[in-house]
């Protein structure tokens, strides 16, 4: 044995490229590492800053790579560590120390879940409001330039309505986007024959609503009952509900994407899942906004504000609608929304209350 | 395209499942722990929560680090060398592609049609550069492996082969499955030695007709169901009372979940035997240098019954025991796992070269796409 003191560490040597492996031997000579056969031959070294020694991981091999090429391999993750150290590269292992089995890890596991709350509950949020803030105007507008000509293409038809129930509620369509805060070049209302969409309205997001003539025909004489619905379709454009469905979606998904290799394919299928009944529930909370919304311009433009409220009663008439809330359903139930809008308006004639 | 050169049928394996001669196969092992990688896990979640997913990529390599590194054969562990940038300016570009994806599908629909068109012919490219770097980057005995599978030969793999078997309903699906297997087998190299496989039609249609046959079954289980429910359905349409009609919607609503969970466990069953049978088949009528056989001989149903348990445990202890999980299934599968050499194991193992484009090649690579990401 050759006099340079005991080694650092036991393992095997390989020449470079090579499969072929030798036992050998890891330690210091003169401020150099050297690798030693076991009959003391020197088979390879190298100046501390010329060797590149591999990061820890559990315990898996060590790898110490020599300037030509060579590299050694040996087990004892101990000693390589002791030996950094020593040599004042503690700050090394640093995520190796935090991955530790140790009582600490309970901390991380709560800051884990803790961290994710606070991003799905905050920080998506204040994301997607930076994203609706940051987005121009020219964005909606062609988002909904391309929706209104597809469904045109596919689903719509034109409309039968005759001109004298039209004017009633473009009349009726003028007194609320007048008191709304796009104003009336905000907004343009489109007839069209609903078909496969049935009685229908909605509103893209650029402040183009559409109505079919099935709706109309199931509202008769009440006039004031389409206005409402037409209200609530404003309460979803000025609430940009739509772009924010999208962010929401977008950030959610890439959320799940970061974390899915740590996490398993079958339960990144199930937080997919999740996340789109989270969606849903989003989408109620939404409705309810825009509830809200029509019976303040109603009241604004000094209609009914329980026109809404009349149309859910119809609905549940005509369609035998008696749905109750779940988690899986996009509208609140019926019968809870009417009584909703109801206390709504309520309390908005006698705030004090 | 490049599909390579069929093998003669002497490498047809003929494997016998489950009894195979352990006297002269050499099984992997997995020497990791789950409370080892409990640690690992969770600080990569961390840090990746903290750094808003720029750690992810790191996360990767050193995951990928211990399992590799864990995996043993003739006692010496494999090795997984891939940087953390590498991976993530593969993410980054990834990324970027569907940010402009998206941007131009609200702005300008026909560009954004031309884009995924475009990446329709990409994915195959992309494809097989990730498999080339996912074997560049792992080594044995201080010697890389390698992949030299072309486009044309993942497009065949990946896009037209499960494109058949949707079309076809899965009655095609054992040819997709012999025709990706056939890509990576063929095109892996070791050193300067190839792998071959060519796994026989035969016995990988014998392997799905029993997925086929859980499918139907299953599906006779929901149909009965079903009809022992439009009774109950009817009843309520003779004598419609508000209370009913409540409690009906809410077992309905019950129903349907049911019914959709059923649906997806029946498939996802199925597809696991498929898995286990099809990776037995295929792994043994794999050689190594024309003459070290492979093998494989998973129990489809432990297989099975392994990667349930686990979802299932995952889900209830909300992720915290998906370390354990993945721990289970690697050492499952590792065992079941072996490679036969002919002639003297220590001679061969010390007389491979590696490669010399190989090397350092992969310094210039980045991980374009994953089937991960």
């Amino acid at each position: 044995m050759a006099s340079d003191g005991p080694a650092i560490a036991h393992g095997e040597w390989h020449p470079r490229g090579s499969s072929r492996s030798l036992p050998a031997s890891l330690l210091e000579r003169a401020g150099r590492l050297a690798v030693r056969d076991e009959t003391g031959a020197e088979l390879a070294g190298g100046s501390l800053s010329s060797i590149e020694i591999s990061s820890r991981v559990g315990r898996i091999p060590r790898r110490i790579t020599f300037p030509d090429g060579s590299l050694f391999e040996t087990v004892d993750n101990d000693a390589i560590d002791r030996f950094l150290a020593g040599k004042g590269c503690a700050r090394e292992g640093i995520v190796h120390r935090l991955e530790r089995f140790h009582p600490r890890l309970i901390a991380f596991v709560a800051a884990t879940i803790l961290l994710g709350a606070l991003i799905y509950r905050l920080a998506l949020p204040a994301l997607v409001e930076v994203a609706v803030a940051v987005t121009p105007p020219i964005v909606p507008r062609i988002m909904s330039a391309s929706t209104l000509e597809t469904m045109d293409q596919t689903l719509l038809g034109e409309s039968k309505l005759d001109e004298a129930r039209r004017g009633r509620i473009l009349d009726g369509f003028r007194r609320i986007v007048a008191e709304s805060s796009g104003g009336e070049a905000g907004y343009t209302l489109n007839f069209r024959k609903g078909g496969a969409v049935g009685p229908n309205a909605f509103a893209l997001p650029d402040g183009t609503l559409i109505l079919t003539d099935e709706l109309v025909e199931l509202a008769g004489d009440d006039t004031e009952m389409i206005v409402g619905v037409l209200a609530h379709e404003i309460g979803h454009v000025e609430h940009k509900h739509s772009l924010r469905q999208i962010y929401r979606a977008a950030g959610v998904a890439a959320l799940i994407m970061l974390i899915a290799g740590d996490i398993g394919s079958g339960a990144e299928d199930v937080l997919v899942q999740g996340g789109g009944l989270l969606s849903l529930s989003y989408s109620r909370s939404a409705e309810a906004e825009a509830d809200r919304h029509s019976v303040e311009l109603m009241m604004k433009a000094g209609l009914d504000p329980t026109a809404i409220a009349r149309f859910f009663e119809l609905l549940e008439a005509k369609l035998d609608d008696h749905s109750e809330t779940s988690i899986f359903s996009t509208h609140p139930g019926t019968p809870e929304r009417r009584k909703a809008i109801l206390d709504m308006i309520a309390e908005l004639r006698n705030p004090n209350r | 395209m490049t599909l390579a050169e069929p093998l003669s049928a002497q490498t047809v394996g003929q494997g016998s499942f489950g009894r195979s001669a352990d006297r002269d196969f050499q099984r992997l092992s997995f020497s990791g722990s789950a409370s080892e990688y409990f640690g690992i896990w969770v600080v990569n979640i961390l840090l990746t929560i903290l750094t808003l997913g720029i750690y992810s990529a790191w996360a990767k390599v050193r995951r990928n680090r211990y399992f590799y590194g864990n995996t043993v054969l003739l006692g010496r562990a494999f090795e997984y060398h891939a940087r953390g940038w590498q991976i993530l300016i593969g993410r980054l570009i990834v990324f970027a592609y569907l940010v402009l994806y998206n941007v131009m599908l609200t702005f300008v629909p026909l560009v954004g049609i031309a884009l995924s068109v475009l990446l329709l012919f990409f994915v195959p490219w992309l494809l097989a550069r990730g498999l080339r770097f996912s074997a560049r980057v792992t080594s044995y005995r201080n010697v890389r492996f390698d992949f030299v599978g072309r486009a044309g030969g993942a497009f065949v793999a990946f896009i037209v082969g499960p494109v058949l078997a949707a079309l076809t309903l899965g009655i095609l699906a054992p040819l997709a499955s012999r025709w990706s297997y056939r890509y990576i087998g063929n095109n892996l190299r070791y050193g300067r030695k190839a792998f071959a496989t060519d796994p026989s039609v035969g016995q990988i249609y014998r392997n799905w007709a029993i997925s086929a046959a859980i499918i139907v079954l299953g599906f006779l289980i929901v149909g009965f169901v079903v009809a022992l429910n439009s009774a109950l359905i009817a009843t309520a349409i003779e004598n419609p009372d508000f209370a009913e009609m409540v409690e009906m919607q809410a077992s309905l609503t019950l129903l349907i979940v049911l019914g959709y969970v059923l649906i997806l466990s029946i498939f996802g069953v199925a597809g696991l035997v498929y898995r286990a049978g099809v990776r037995n088949v295929a792994w043994s009528a794999t050689t190594f240098d024309g003459r070290h056989r492979l093998l494989s001989d998973l129990s489809r149903l432990r297989y099975t019954w392994i990667a349930v348990s686990n979802f299932v445990v995952t889900l209830v202890t909300l992720g915290l025991m998906r370390p354990w999980a993945a721990v289970r299934m690697a050492r499952y599968v590792n065992e079941h796992t072996a490679v036969r050499f002919d002639g003297n194991v220590g001679e061969i193992l010390s007389a491979i070269e590696a490669e010399g484009s190989a090397v350092g090649a992969e310094f210039m690579d980045i991980e374009g796409f994953d089937f991960g990401f």
